[in-house]
């Protein structure tokens, strides 16, 4: 039985309390930061459109695998429904624009606001069951809602779908999307180096002392998974537009929820950076499987989960942060 | 060495998408020469719920790739399909498309199948201005958006049911239940089925649907029995057809009229279900019996034989017609420029082996009707309308312990 | 002094939900009066007896073999603390075992033997499981050993993924060996009458031969040394190590115990419907819903769960008009409900600590 999480947990913690770096190392950090994000902005004018969407669709998993690192890795409740909070987004802005005409950012703060409020209603309930038990309430809930989707017709046009209104709109989804994956990295980073941070990764470590140290265990907890809801919404929200046509099953599909856990965990679940590189190359993996080796490339997908949970289930950053490469935060 | 090596932090996010861009571009393939075959690329649902008749559709346009190859090409140049597994998912569709369209910059496209995925995909190639010709869908409020660029092919799915419902009125058949899958052709194709009845006075005495992934219809059809039904209509696809028709010899409820979509059309469902098949009426685009008389009808359904060992279904002549239509209006308008090749589109008149083809304002292709078939001694035979019918239909069903083998 | 979310939650927040459950049953509800009224009289007149028992026929027979492959699960999550999801495609391969088995191996004319009277139909499928479960045992033993092993005892999470891999792995095999197409298995069709009652052929032959591998099931947990020794490690694996117990061997057995099951319900499966390789989706989420409902590791109550599964999708397929759409959202609305209400099962699972 391997409790090496454990001894991790007990080793002591490489940067000073409060996860300062060094001058020098963040300003490098902040640059190298800052020279992505200049990368990502000047991408449209220097390619076609189809990567534009590329790039647009891995952002989309940015956001996904990020907050739901914050539910799942920094406080340890796995959950295996994190899409319904994309989908929830997804049909608010679809009905808003389809139905009653508003322009696609105005319905974003709302598509982001609803799965909030869904989390709070089911956060209650549901986050006083352990480990698997919520994993799978999470899934069950997902379903439901894409059953609801499908049989409430008069809202959500049943298995017929929305359509909305034929525009071309890539370039202002991809900078959208952009603004949204950068909140939720930052977002995350606020999070992982602030003592909210602290108090979800005690949670996570072992709830019981965490709540007999006096961290409100239920406040921290709904928190956390209500922060977790936001972000998907929107980028939820965003994805609708772009697609322009959205239906239940795949709005309220499954695998992205395990494409979000895998790409969280392919990275490093429980760090920052984590998903953002483990969506960035299992996106771009898959991506290339798919269009040139089609009739492989949902084995090789099983195969890789397999892998990345057996030999590095700790991820890039896990694997990285062993080898005393990349600084240990705090909340690892 | 310091433990803070946080330069690290920078390189590995900025490797790790360099290494992307790097791959990407390399599996770009390289700049069209001159006398390059010219690319027609599309969606193909190669796995996920579409695949049976998507794969038959497939061979269709493998064959008409084939045949216009062997004419010596399209303007002078080979055709060569493109076509990628769209997982029957509306969403990896649309990514195909735009990936088609913009990256791999084929010529002309070519529709995916079902309904759903026409509707998502017809939004950007009406961005793109690619004219298609839609072989894969049936359901008409596609073509009430006001769109410019897709031209369709098959009759409408509301019609799917028509015939069934004329023979029972004819019949005097009073009470109808219908059920359907609640996808957006089944629902259409029970919506018409719906309308068609009240018109012809009869009553809808149940109206429900069921879900895909629904493999117990014996509550249902207690309910239809219970509410004495004489004619069943179902707007449904394979396992749901195949699945109802057993549970009915199980509770040996037998109505005077059992009529289905999709499911009765594949082979697959005379095979499975032998002799419960039998009498069960099914609609169809197209049948692969020489007497429709339409051009050439009868050697091409002997030439698909010979290429790919079975007797073409209606997906597969679909999918051979739109591109021959594609051809045609390439042809004449001399050049690739989809603009051209639009206009030609929208005028139009050809019959081809699977019927005519002449589309309205909308762009639907209002010259098509469908037909319907009853399976007799395990065979289709046409049944209506009567311009097409072979043989007369035999209403009402025998009861089961009435009927030949087990 | 710790308190837990439970005492932590204010009463009015129970008041909140309690207005709302109201609320969202109260609205439609008197949003569809007069449907409502319509719709009493109409189940009141189709509603009979015969009709009613018929559909409760029905649904306990159909629950017999969710039970099967719910048993599989909530044995494996029982022992092992695993939740298998790739249960679903242990069903489909057993499915496509038999397919192989009835289809290629067997000759023609050796069919109608199997199709002549229920007799021959269960010897039939009773053969040609002695022939698949042992294969399945097998498979599902290296499956644990290869990839499963290395993982028990650590996160939940881990072996979920892998599970979920390992699903993709054998849908997408199976759709290349086998194509998408959706494959069927000649059956004995046709309803065996008693009384007033249609009992399709394929579905009392599934519910025997599910009642009597359940019972064997039963048996060897009950009585059986190597069964003890599995309700041991099921309850206290580091207990049942210090007492002398293989626990590694007895994962293996029960994973294998728990595909074969699953393939056993595939094969059940095989004979009432079409199949193709993507089914096992249709039966996991069930499954899930009847192992929360029967207790974790409570084969009792992996039995009675499914049986009332069935039951409840038959009556709300029956009485509640679009029911038949609804059916889907019966078994996870049970199972979030019984989450809530009473995580540990209707009969009570072996207790998480």
């Amino acid at each position: 039985m391997s409790n090496r999480t454990l001894q991790d947990s007990v080793r002591p913690a490489a940067l000073p309390l409060g996860g300062k770096l060094p001058a020098r190392q963040r300003t490098l950090q902040l640059a190298a930061m800052g020279g992505a994000l200049l990368l990502l902005l000047l991408w449209p004018a220097m390619t076609n459109i189809y990567r534009i969407s590329f790039v647009f669709f891995l952002l989309q998993y940015v956001v996904l695998a990020s907050s739901w690192n914050i539910i799942s890795g920094f406080t340890g409740y796995v959950s295996f429904g994190h899409v319904a909070f994309f989908g929830i987004g997804s049909y608010t802005t679809a009905i808003l624009v389809a139905k009653h005409g508003w322009p696609w950012y105005l319905t974003l703060p709302l598509a982001g606001l609803l799965p909030v409020a869904w989390a709070a209603f089911i956060g209650y309930p549901c986050l006083r069951l352990k480990g698997p038990y919520f994993a799978i309430s999470m899934m069950g809930l997902n379903e439901a809602l894409r059953v609801v989707a499908l049989v409430w017709e008069s809202l959500t046009g049943g298995g017929f779908g929305i359509t909305m209104p034929n525009v071309e709109n890539s370039l202002e989804t991809y900078y959208a999307g952009l603004a949204v994956a950068a909140l939720t990295v930052a977002m995350c980073y606020a999070i992982a180096h602030s003592r909210f941070g602290l108090r979800l990764a005690a949670i996570r470590e072992d709830e019981t002392a965490a709540e007999a140290m006096g961290i409100n265990t239920t406040a921290h907890k709904m928190y956390a998974f209500m922060l977790s809801a936001f972000w998907p919404g929107v980028i939820g929200g965003i994805v609708a537009y772009k697609l322009l046509y959205i239906e239940p099953d795949s709005t309220f599909f499954i695998i992205i929820t395990v494409n979000m856990i895998t790409m969280a965990m392919l990275g490093g679940k429980g760090t920052v950076l984590g998903p953002v590189i483990g969506t960035a190359i299992l996106y771009t993996a898959q991506e290339l499987v798919w269009w040139h080796l089609p009739w492989l490339h949902l084995i090789a997908y099983g195969a890789f989960i397999i892998l990345i949970v057996l030999f590095m289930p700790r991820g890039i950053m896990g694997f990285l942060i062993d080898r005393g490469w990349v600084a240990k935060g705090v909340i690892q | 060495m310091t433990r803070y090596t946080s330069w690290l932090w920078a390189i590995v996010p900025i490797l790790g998408f360099a290494a992307a861009l790097v791959l990407g571009a390399v599996a770009t393939p390289p700049a069209a020469l001159a006398q390059e075959p010219l690319t027609i690329g599309g969606a193909m649902s190669l796995t996920g719920r579409y695949s049976e008749p998507a794969g038959r559709m497939a061979d269709g346009r493998t064959f008409a790739m084939e045949e216009i190859n062997a004419r010596g090409g399209l303007l002078g140049r080979p055709v060569k399909l493109v076509m990628r597994d769209d997982r029957s998912d509306p969403s990896t569709a649309v990514k195909l498309y735009e990936r088609l369209l913009t990256e791999e910059n084929v010529d002309l496209c070519l529709a995916p199948y079902s309904s759903p995925i026409t509707e998502a995909v017809a939004s950007i190639t009406e961005r793109y201005k690619c004219p298609i010709v839609a072989d894969g869908a049936a359901t008409r409020s596609i073509w009430e958006k006001g769109r410019k660029y897709i031209f369709g092919l098959v009759g409408p799915s509301e019609d799917y049911l028509r015939g069934a419902v004329e023979i029972a009125a004819k019949q005097g058949y009073k009470r109808i239940a219908i059920i359907n899958e609640d996808s957006l052709f089944s629902k259409a194709a029970a919506a018409g089925a719906e309308s068609y009845a009240r018109q012809h006075g009869m009553e809808v005495v149940l109206r429900e649907e069921y879900p895909r992934t629904a493999t117990d219809f014996r509550p249902l059809l207690l309910k239809i029995k219970a509410l004495n039904a004489d004619v069943i209509a179902g707007g449904s696809y394979f396992v749901d057809a195949a699945a109802i028709t057993r549970q009915m010899k199980e509770l040996n409820i037998t109505p005077k009229l059992w009529a289905a979509t999709v499911g009765p059309g594949l082979p697959r469902f005379t095979e499975d279900l032998g002799p419960l098949a039998e009498y069960v009426l099914g609609s169809t685009q197209w049948e692969p019996v020489p007497a429709l008389g339409y051009p050439g009808i009868k050697e091409y359904i002997e030439r698909f034989e010979k290429r790919f060992g079975y007797k073409p279904n209606y997906h597969a002549a679909q999918g051979t017609a739109a591109m021959l239509i594609l051809e045609e209006a390439v042809k004449r308008a001399g050049t690739l420029d989809r603009e051209a090749v639009r206009a030609q589109l929208t005028q139009l008149d050809m019959t081809t082996h699977y019927g005519r083809f002449k589309v309205d304002e909308t762009g639907f292709n209002s010259g098509k009707g469908l037909l319907l078939f009853q399976i007799i001694k395990g065979e289709r035979r046409l049944v209506w309308p009567d311009e097409s019918r072979e043989v007369q239909p035999i209403v009402p069903f025998p009861p089961w312990d009435k009927r030949p083998s087990k | 002094m710790t308190r837990s979310m439970v005492e932590r939650t204010p009463g009015w927040v129970y008041a909140l939900y309690l207005a709302i459950a109201l609320a969202g049953l109260g609205v439609p509800l008197s949003l569809a009066g007069e449907g409502f009224v319509r719709w009493l009289a109409q189940t009141r007149s189709i509603a009979t007896f015969d009709v009613t028992l018929q559909v409760l026929a029905g649904g306990i027979l159909q629950g017999g073999l969710y039970a099967v492959i719910a048993m599989g699960l909530t044995m494996i999550f029982g022992v092992m603390r695993i939740i298998n999801v790739a249960h679903g495609e242990f069903l489909m391969m057993g499915a496509y075992a038999a397919f192989i088995f009835f289809m290629w191996l067997l000759p023609r004319e050796l069919h109608s033997l199997f199709t002549l009277n229920i007799g021959m139909a269960i010897l039939g499928v009773g053969v040609f499981l002695l022939l698949c479960l042992p294969l399945m045992f097998l498979f599902g033993m290296g499956v644990q050993r290869l990839v499963l092993n290395p993982v028990v005892g650590g996160p939940e999470l881990t072996p979920l993924l892998i599970t979920f891999g390992l699903s993709l792995i054998l849908i997408n095999a199976s759709i290349s060996i086998f194509s998408s197409d959706f494959r069927a298995i000649p059956y004995l069709s046709g309803a065996l009458v008693v009384g007033p009652l249609a009992l399709g052929y394929p579905q009392v032959v599934s519910f025997i031969v599910s009642a009597a591998i359940t019972g064997s099931v039963f048996a060897f947990l009950k009585f059986s040394r190597l069964g003890k020794a599995v309700r041991a490690t099921a309850q206290n694996a580091e207990v049942a190590l210090v007492c002398g117990i293989n626990v590694e061997r007895i994962y293996l057995y029960t994973f294998g115990l728990g595909a074969a099951l699953a393939a056993t319900g595939g094969v059940l499966t095989s004979i009432q419907l079409p199949f193709f390789p993507e089914i096992g989706a249709i039966y996991i989420l069930r499954s899930f819903a009847i192992i929360i409902l029967g207790g974790r590791g409570n084969y009792l109550g992996a039995l009675v769960g499914g049986i009332i599964l069935g039951v409840i999708e038959g009556l709300i397929s029956f009485f509640i008009p679009m029911g038949s759409r609804l059916q889907e959202l019966a078994a996870y609305t049970l199972m979030v409900l019984l989450l809530l209400v009473r995580p540990r099962g209707l009969l009570g699972g072996i207790a998480d600590e």
